[in-house]
């Protein structure tokens, strides 16, 4: 697959902007088709266009590895030691863009953080967690079972037992979170076909609001789980 | 612009080497005795030379307090983090250090920044004498465990040895580029680096593309304070009980003892990798009696179980962190002095379910490595890239003192993350940022890296926005650069490390080193003239104190001192042939002393005078 495409369709949103080097007609591409100089990167940019990938959740890993080997083969500073300091700037620039793209498209779960942060749903850093209604019941026994345990620890009661049904109560909420992965998963697929079929804003739109919501759930599934691995690890 | 090189900067031996064109193979350049390994030992002379390598090593002995090892131990540190080591190395701290640990050599002190300076300009001036032209640029390899003072640190070296840094590589790393020179493998690999003074492990990809070979690192740990060094004082502390228990004699207080006792125990380590038992040299003690130790490799590796042991916590974390299992790892590479210990070789061979690789010599093949990623810098041609990561999470400190990490640990260099900033009180017109490098949660239990201030006009609290972009380069060092959102201006930051020494104070001791030129060719050997005529005047005063040596007859004695006085006369002379001649004439007058000492010493052990059960 190759880098740059002058032919190729100019991506919607994407501003033709002119070489620094010769001028030419550059769109947004890793280098200019014409002089094949390194270029800054335009604003309105996205990891999924970094790669050459439309905005669909479902990404095959084999596939972006081979993007990302060639990428990094060509952007790399390494290639640009001799060059001057603005295009070793760029290089630095593109080579870390890469980086963090791949880091974050790499795993499915972050793939799809970045999507609704990008699109504005969800913001950075905040991470709104939201108590699974159906799992109410649990979580309430599992606050119990913590408080018991830390009184058991401090007044010497049975420790053992407790800690038997906090381990089976983790298992428990991991197996839910393969649940709420492998939902997550399934609103991918849904996501990119309401993609391919030109699905109007109202759609799309309710589509990012489930993930974020399922996101939010799959947060505080986790942050319970590893509140349990810290306490079961204390004792 | 002259020649580049490849450094291997180590805690105890340092290398350089070059690509040649020839064979297009990297190859290391000897120095004046012949051998690649310069031993990493500084000292200063009474009128102020300094003198480096084996030249050094031997000062050790006589003049231990103007001589220094290991401080690539200090590299990048503060004073409060070297407290422990001070316990088992004879650093000797000037009060006076600050942010940057200053070292006590004689009546001067130094950085270690500088100390390592003058390590790298020994090896700059082997490869000029070799190439005939000048060096001015090279790749330096740090511990891929280093974080980021530690990395400017030796950077600093570099600059300050008049080398321009061409890029710093990790340890394990250029170790692969060798390896995989040599060997065309593909796969996972795993690189475990056991040296003098660190311990690396760094798990690879290596992959071919149509353009080339990838080295593509997955993940990286270790221990910055783990190495050879660590085994040599398990020694010494062994030994130095049972001194203490049958020769009634307190080690520590006799800083030459303490050399010559680190020295035969370092070469009965290096013998129990070659035999089962061993014994080192004898070492006088100040009562006239000759400490002998004896080992045999079972006790040894009683002894040393444990570090080794804690070699494995960080291989099990790099494991874990790569997604790997030990069965998916096809390769495993050995590298660094200490891993010639037969333990070693066994454990990690056991723990991988497989031979570990040690077919290019451990001692060389960093060395190697960075001299094969010069050459690529240098001519900008590639047949290989080398993806390393950072080691470490980079944090910023948030309120309450929480951390939180903005580029995770394993992460690909170049990385980056941008964090936008804004006032929290009203006309508050300074915004703090700590940046910190470590995987706890709490800024006081991580590594500080550094402090900046966003200068902002006064005004509502929230107005401000200023967008930070924190940069890890291809080196592993942080770059800072903000931008104002609101007038999209680049906001000049001025970062402090928290360790390291300011631009300032290197552009000053830059223009001090100048003075101190470079040694000529008769200068080298006056200096080695003279230490070993130091070395050689030691060791007659020594002997002719020694209880035994009333046995040689009062006109002997008198041939003795006079040639001593002789040799004395001639060293303060600059001729180093007339120095030679002199210690050539010493040695033949002490010849009788020096059999009835041996005889004396060999009667002693066989009396049964006990000095190890074992």
């Amino acid at each position: 697959m190759s880098i740059s495409q002058p032919q190729k369709k100019r991506a919607e949103g994407v501003p033709v902007a002119s070489c620094w080097n010769c001028k030419g007609a550059v769109t947004g591409a890793h280098f200019c088709a014409a002089c094949g100089k390194i270029q800054p990167l335009p604003g309105g940019w996205d990891y999924f266009r970094f790669f050459g990938l439309s905005q669909k959740l479902t990404i095959d890993p084999a596939e972006l590895e081979g993007q990302f080997h060639i990428l990094s083969w060509k952007l790399h500073p390494d290639n640009f030691v001799l060059a001057g300091e603005f295009e070793r700037n760029l290089s630095l620039e593109r080579s870390s863009e890469l980086n963090d793209a791949y880091r974050t498209l790499r795993e499915p779960i972050s793939r799809v953080e970045y999507l609704l942060e990008h699109l504005g749903v969800r913001k950075e850093g905040t991470t709104k967690q939201q108590a699974p209604p159906e799992l109410l019941e649990e979580v309430f026994e599992l606050n119990e079972s913590l408080d018991e345990l830390r009184e058991a620890r401090a007044d010497g009661g049975d420790v053992a037992g407790l800690r038997g049904r906090l381990d089976a109560a983790a298992v428990n909420f991991q197996e839910k979170l393969a649940e709420v992965d492998a939902g997550l998963e399934a609103m991918g697929h849904e996501w990119d076909a309401a993609i391919d079929s030109g699905a109007d804003d109202a759609t799309r739109g309710a589509l990012l609001a489930r993930m974020n919501e399922v996101l939010n759930r799959r947060s505080y599934i986790r942050n319970l789980v590893a509140g349990v691995q810290k306490e079961l690890a204390e004792a | 612009m002259g020649r580049v090189v490849g450094i291997d900067l180590g805690t105890t031996f340092s290398l350089i080497a070059y690509m040649d064109a020839q064979t297009s193979a990297p190859k290391c350049i000897p120095g004046p005795h012949g051998s690649a390994l310069c031993p990493s030992v500084v000292s200063v002379d009474r009128d102020g030379e300094i003198i480096v390598g084996d030249a050094a090593r031997q000062r050790l002995l006589t003049q231990p307090d103007r001589t220094i090892y290991s401080v690539k131990r200090l590299m990048g540190r503060g004073v409060a983090d070297v407290q422990s080591e001070l316990k088992i190395f004879p650093f000797r701290i000037d009060p006076d250090s600050d942010n940057v640990i200053r070292v006590r050599l004689g009546d001067r002190t130094f950085t270690p920044p500088e100390i390592s300076a003058y390590i790298l300009r020994e090896l700059k001036s082997w490869a000029e004498k070799y190439f005939n032209e000048p060096v001015d640029r090279a790749v330096i390899t740090v511990p891929a465990y280093f974080n980021d003072a530690q990395r400017q640190a030796t950077k600093d070296a570099g600059r300050l040895a008049g080398l321009e840094v061409l890029r710093l590589v990790n340890e394990p790393t250029a170790a692969a580029l060798a390896y995989g020179l040599h060997k065309q493998k593909r796969g996972h690999v795993a690189v475990y680096d056991f040296g003098g003074g660190t311990f690396d492990i760094s798990i690879l990809k290596l992959i071919s593309t149509t353009e080339g070979d990838i080295y593509q690192v997955l993940s990286t740990n270790g221990d910055t304070h783990l190495g050879g060094d660590d085994i040599d004082n398990l020694l010494r502390a062994s030994a130095r009980d049972e001194i203490l228990r049958y020769h009634g004699i307190d080690v520590d207080q006799h800083p030459q003892l303490v050399q010559e006792l680190r020295k035969a125990l370092i070469t009965l380590k290096h013998e129990l990798s070659h035999y089962d038992s061993a014994t080192a040299e004898g070492v006088p003690l100040s009562n006239g009696e000759l400490f002998k130790k004896s080992l045999n490799r079972e006790t040894f590796e009683q002894l040393i179980g444990t570090v080794v042991g804690r070699t494995m916590v960080p291989v099990r974390l790099a494991l874990a962190d790569a997604k790997l299992t030990v069965k998916q790892i096809d390769e495993v590479v050995l590298v660094g002095g200490s891993t010639r210990i037969p333990l070693v070789r066994k454990t990690v061979g056991e723990y991988f379910e497989r031979a570990p690789h040690c077919e290019l010599d451990p001692d060389e093949v960093v060395a190697l490595g960075a001299a094969v990623q010069a050459d690529i810098l240098e001519t900008g041609v590639k047949t290989m890239l080398l993806l390393d990561v950072t080691p470490l999470s980079l944090g910023i400190e948030t309120m309450g003192g929480v951390v939180a990490k903005i580029i995770p640990r394993n992460s690909t260099i170049p990385a980056s993350a941008q964090e936008l900033f804004t006032t929290g009180v009203e006309n508050q017109t300074a915004i703090d940022v700590h940046v910190l490098q470590g995987e706890r949660e709490l800024a006081k239990d991580c590594r500080s890296l550094a402090r900046f201030q966003l200068k902002t006009p006064p005004g509502p609290a929230g107005l401000a926005r200023i967008e930070v972009k924190f940069l890890i380069d291809a080196n592993g060092i942080l770059q800072v650069a903000a931008r104002d959102m609101r007038t999209n201006e680049q906001h000049t930051v001025e970062v402090q490390p928290s360790y390291g020494i300011s631009d300032t104070d290197i552009e000053r001791m830059l223009e001090e080193s100048i003075e101190y030129a470079e040694q000529d060719f008769a200068d080298r050997q006056l200096i080695e003239a003279r230490t070993e005529a130091e070395t050689i005047i030691a060791a007659t005063v020594k002997a002719l104190a020694d209880p035994r040596a009333t046995e040689i007859s009062s006109d002997e004695r008198k041939a003795i001192t006079e040639s001593e006085a002789e040799l004395r006369t001639a060293m303060l002379g600059p001729d180093y042939k007339l120095i030679r001649s002199r210690i050539d004439e010493l040695n033949k007058a002490t010849e009788h002393l020096a059999e009835v000492l041996m005889n004396g010493a060999l009667q002693t052990a066989f009396e049964g005078k006990r000095l190890d059960d074992v």
